[in-house]
């Protein structure tokens, strides 16, 4: 088994795969709503994926999340199947303002992850600090959510992610909803932080441009009901820039490739 | 914003003490019969002779006694079942009609239902204050769990929360400004409840002294008792709302 996923992994120059959707499908009573989607994500590789509303992106996130269990076929973690939620896989979600503890500083946000974990009280008081100063947070440990912007908000979910140590990082349109500002320096943020730790990212987006600009690969789904319908790799040198790589013939021309396959999706 | 919050203080000052310069005039100038109304000196030398030679410090603090032990057990069961019954979608469906039908009784209309069956002891008094205050508290108790964000409830899946941490970390801290708003309108329910049965069942307190006083045509005795009861209810609900601000402080900020 391990042997063969080498293989192929020297064949098609991949990493080894981490995530596996080997052909999912989930139905709701007579609704379908994926069919034989099958997916992998290789270890160290962001993927990204789109597709118009109701393909199924948000569902088969859940699903890598051990969240939701398809009805038929396996989600698979480096081919043990995934049944739950399980420490080394974080998500990131994209209501922040609903994801975080009101009623916990930011600090104590971060700790909530640990705590799961049956991490000692000492042990999280000393990796607090740098986790919030990862995300640009240092010095806000002791602000609540609300007296926060968006933008710090989701710092202190992705740093709640980074506390459980994940080998897989689950984001669900993470930086929708933040102004265009915000969203350029978080994504340069998370991309320099994965960079480091050689995170695995699964990255959901309605967004075809941030899809581009972070993706080693962009999967594009088709909705009703949801399957594999582009899957694009992404040939822009790393690091990337927000001028630059986006000025990049590559760019431009997936991101055309990108909006053609949305269009004939939506139609 | 400070000299407002000043002013406004003073100002509902200055209504207190014009309310009670009134009552004080209507008394001296006899426009209603001292008999029924005794100004506030004859209350307040009535009260304070009842507090150092009589006995109204020990009916004082037998009313307390009893609203605090009777909203106490209120408050816990309150919190117990309206967190079990809260978080189960299935059991608020099944019990929603029979807990609309109990909640509007009149507690005190459940006096004589406790008489016959506990007689009249301090266990019949506790169990209508306790049962009168439950009400509020696990209603709103009930309302804060089924109000806690689901995506709350799948930040705990996704961290592998255990069962216990999710109602201790997420549910209870979600719930808690509503089983404390609860908690105050119990405490109201207690009170009112406390000074009934002592006058219905004869048990000792400031209800039963309001009664007897009044029977007897003790007028300042009565309004002693009455003014009594009115500290009372201001005090509990000055230091449930001190409680309520500091558990709660997250939320001011949130302003």
């Amino acid at each position: 088994m391990a042997a063969a996923a080498n293989m192929t992994a020297i064949e098609n120059d991949r990493p080894p795969t981490v995530i596996s959707f080997d052909t999912i499908s989930l139905s709701y009573g007579n609704r379908v709503i994926i069919s034989d989607l099958s997916l992998d994500v290789g270890r160290g590789e962001i993927v990204c994926i789109i597709g118009p509303s109701g393909c199924g992106k948000t569902t088969a996130l859940r699903m890598a999340g051990g969240l939701v269990r398809p009805s038929a076929g396996s989600v698979r973690l480096r081919g043990a199947p995934l049944t739950a939620p399980r420490q080394d896989v974080a998500i990131v979600f994209q209501d922040y303002g609903k994801a975080l503890l009101p009623w916990r500083t930011a600090s104590a946000n971060v700790s909530l992850a640990m705590e799961a974990a049956g991490v000692p009280r000492d042990q999280r008081q000393a990796r607090i600090p740098p986790l919030l100063a990862k995300v640009g947070l240092a010095g806000h440990g002791d602000k609540y959510p609300s007296e926060m912007s968006g933008g710090m908000q989701q710092r202190i979910q992705i740093a709640r992610c980074l506390a459980q140590d994940p080998a897989v990082l689950l984001m669900d349109e993470p930086f929708g909803a933040l102004d265009a500002m915000t969203r350029q320096g978080l994504q340069d943020e998370m991309l320099s932080l994965v960079a480091e730790t050689g995170t695995t990212v699964f990255f959901v987006t309605h967004d075809l441009e941030e899809a581009v600009y972070l993706g080693d690969r962009v999967v594009g789904l088709l909705p009703n009901p949801g399957r594999v319908g582009i899957d694009l790799k992404v040939s822009l040198p790393r690091p990337r820039n927000q001028l630059e790589s986006r000025e990049m013939p590559e760019f431009l021309r997936l991101r055309r490739e990108l909006f053609d396959f949305i269009e004939k999706a939506e139609r | 914003m400070k000299a407002w919050r000043i002013l406004w203080l003073a100002l509902s000052f200055l209504v207190a003490i014009l309310f009670v310069w009134g009552w004080q005039m209507l008394a001296d100038y006899r426009i209603v019969s001292p008999v029924f109304l005794p100004g506030p000196d004859r209350a307040w030398r009535s009260l304070t002779l009842g507090f150092t030679t009589g006995d109204l410090g020990m009916k004082f603090l037998s009313t307390v006694e009893r609203m605090f032990w009777g909203w106490l057990i209120a408050s816990l069961l309150g919190i117990v079942l309206g967190a079990a019954i809260g978080t189960s979608p299935r059991l608020r469906t099944y019990l929603a009609p029979t807990l609309e039908f109990l909640r509007p009784l009149p507690a005190s209309a459940t006096i004589p239902v406790a008489i016959a069956m506990l007689g009249l002891s301090d266990g019949m008094v506790l169990s209508v204050i306790a049962f009168g205050a439950l009400w509020p508290v696990l209603l709103a108790t009930i309302h804060g769990f089924a109000a806690v964000e689901p995506r709350l409830y799948e930040v705990g899946r996704a961290l592998r929360l255990s069962r216990p941490a999710v109602i201790f970390k997420i549910a209870l801290p979600s719930a808690s400004p509503d089983i404390l708003a609860g908690m105050r309108l119990g405490l109201t329910v207690a009170l009112i409840l406390s000074v009934v049965c002592e006058m219905i069942a004869g048990r000792d307190g400031l209800g039963n002294w309001i009664l007897l006083s009044a029977r007897s045509f003790r007028a300042p005795d009565l309004y002693a008792g009455v003014i009594l009861l009115g500290v009372l209810g201001y005090g509990t609900s000055v230091i449930l709302a001190a409680v309520e601000g500091r558990l709660l402080s997250w939320r001011k900020r949130a302003r």
